[in-house]
């Protein structure tokens, strides 16, 4: 049985059809890379399973149980982080504030801000910073720690080299792959060689649908059958 | 405080007079006085307003029952202390009435404001403000008329002070006291300390408790929070409870107090005040609430001396805090403390 199974996701913004019949699986320790151009609705699709924005047909299912429609909270609670597109961290709260908030409920929250300041050791000197006050670099590691943390057994991360100097991105490449080790991931990256190179599997969206997929060790970035569908 | 009346007309032998004012006006037992005013003043401002801007700052819920609330959370508490204060009930009594009358005000509205929160607000969360605030007002109305039918019914008369509340007031806050340089009203400096104690109160539970984690969290992205695990209806409900709680205590407050008191008119008097202070503060952050209660207070005080002592006139004090209001929107429109958006949801 897969950890995660979108079966046929339809999902609207208003009117506009975003989702049309996505289907995708992600196994347990598996990183799976979500790939296409801007706008083909890759943020929706996490957004969908996270049941931010709950899909108006097809079912989400988590370890096989439905939790199409349920509240996001309780998809957070059944072992679902999201790493969102730019970062998301509360501005006002400090460093160790945001890694409080993603700590669960009678969890040991000493244990898991240590754990979050072993991994990026960059975080425990600025811990009484506000998140508003971090570079966008030190903000996607805080963003990923909260993710850490949160005793995930899937992270849904969007775009995390996203603005970043490429020098950052190397650093939150490393970080997403000692996360990887650790626990599943369903990355959306449009930095192609650094989302083969994180991920096991691909799937190509475009146009609200899925129209490739394989194993990355299959295809180069060069390759015609992902071009195609990355070009602007 | 030592009263200078100069009863002068600023049209005629006005800078002489003006400039004998300034000089009172300057003199240590006039400026404390003025201060310990201004202060109490800022108290009540806060605790009215604290509420108010909690669940703006979460929800983004505009709440124009919050006045209504205050004033039944007067009449009610005003009805704890007279049942259990007669003439002879000595202070101490006198006082432990009071927070008797704090318990069951705050219990009793708190549990009316989650109940509110869960069946009418909850409903419409996704629909645009335009509905809250029409839901809120049309609380506003119920409440009022409820609150005037009650009042008539025993007797009371709705838009004015219930006295019998006022004079459950220990004897020691309605007598000056002298202190440091100047006599100063008992109950202005038991305003203060109630002002004080609830500023300590909500500031430890925004950042000590878990809860209060939750609520910062939510009112700068609650969808992020949700996604982080956080529970953030319940939040909803708890934070619109801890809202219209506050809003009650502050109404215990006003029972006795002379300027205010529990009258049906209250929740007009202490709903535009309060308004004022959060936008002045910045909408949904507490310590723009607090800020911006000191300030209007104090300049409230200040502007309530030269009114009544150099200009012998007092209408005008009052318009002051809306001058204060106008100046912070054309000088820094997100006011003090605020940020873009709030209420991310």
């Amino acid at each position: 049985m897969s950890l995660l199974s979108v079966e046929a996701v339809h999902t609207y913004y208003g009117d506009s059809h975003i989702l049309e019949g996505v289907s995708l699986e992600v196994d347990s320790g598996e990183v799976v890379a979500l790939v296409g151009r801007n706008g083909v609705g890759k943020t929706t699709t996490l957004r969908t399973i996270m049941q931010l924005t709950p899909p108006s047909k097809g079912r989400v299912r988590l370890r096989g149980e439905d939790i199409t429609g349920t509240d996001t909270h309780d998809v957070a609670d059944a072992g679902v982080g999201w790493i969102p597109e730019n970062r998301r961290i509360f501005s006002q709260l400090t460093v160790e504030e945001n890694v409080h908030v993603a700590v669960p409920e009678g969890r040991d929250v000493d244990a898991a801000r240590e754990r979050a300041y072993e991994t990026f050791p960059d975080l425990r000197e600025h811990r009484y910073r506000d998140g508003g006050t971090l570079s966008g670099g030190q903000q996607q590691m805080l963003a990923i720690a909260r993710g850490l943390v949160g005793d995930n057994d899937l992270l849904l991360v969007d775009e995390p080299s996203e603005g970043l100097a490429p020098l950052i991105v190397s650093a939150v490449a490393d970080a997403l792959a000692a996360t990887a080790a650790e626990t599943t991931v369903l990355l959306v990256e449009q930095n192609l060689p650094l989302a083969l190179d994180l991920a096991d599997r691909f799937y190509v969206l475009d146009d609200g649908r899925i129209v490739d997929s394989g194993e990355t060790s299959e295809v180069e970035e060069s390759d015609e059958r992902l071009r195609r569908y990355l070009s602007a | 405080m030592t009263s200078v009346v100069l009863a002068l007309s600023p049209f005629a032998d006005g800078i002489p007079l003006f400039l004998d004012a300034l000089g009172a006006f300057f003199r240590p037992s006039t400026l404390f006085g003025v201060l310990v005013d201004g202060l109490a003043k800022a108290a009540l401002y806060v605790m009215i307003a604290s509420g108010l801007t909690l669940i703006f700052g979460l929800m983004g819920v505009l709440n124009f029952a919050h006045g209504s609330v205050t004033m039944v959370g007067a009449y009610l508490g005003g009805l704890v202390m007279v049942l259990l204060v007669s003439q002879e009930t000595g202070d101490p009594t006198r006082l432990l009435a009071f927070l008797l009358g704090v318990v069951v005000v705050f219990t009793a509205l708190a549990a009316l404001g989650g109940l509110l929160e869960m069946g009418l607000i909850r409903p419409i969360y996704d629909r645009p403000p335009l509905s809250q605030i029409l839901l809120t007002f049309g609380l506003t109305l119920i409440l009022d008329e409820f609150a005037r039918i009650v009042v008539s019914f025993y007797g009371l008369q709705p838009i004015s002070e219930w006295q019998a509340a006022l004079a459950t007031k220990p004897a020691a806050l309605g007598q000056r006291h002298d202190l440091v340089v100047a006599s100063v009203s008992g109950l202005k400096l038991f305003e203060i300390a109630c002002g004080i104690l609830t500023v300590v109160v909500i500031w430890a539970f925004l950042t000590r408790t878990r809860y209060g984690l939750y609520v910062r969290a939510g009112s700068e992205d609650s969808e992020m929070a949700a996604a982080l695990g956080v529970n953030v209806r319940r939040v909803f409900t708890v934070v619109f409870a801890l809202g219209t709680g506050l809003a009650g205590v502050a109404g215990v407050l006003l029972a006795w107090d002379q300027s205010w008191g529990a009258s049906v008119p209250l929740a007009v008097e202490t709903l535009l005040p309060a308004f004022v202070v959060v936008i002045i503060g910045g909408l949904g952050t507490f310590r723009g609430t607090v800020a911006a209660g000191l300030l209007v207070g104090l300049i409230d005080a200040t502007m309530t001396w030269w009114f009544q002592n150099a200009i012998a006139f007092t209408g005008l004090p009052e318009m002051t805090i809306f001058l204060v209001l106008v100046v912070v929107l054309v000088v820094r429109p997100q006011g003090l403390f605020g940020v873009e958006e709030v209420g991310g949801h």
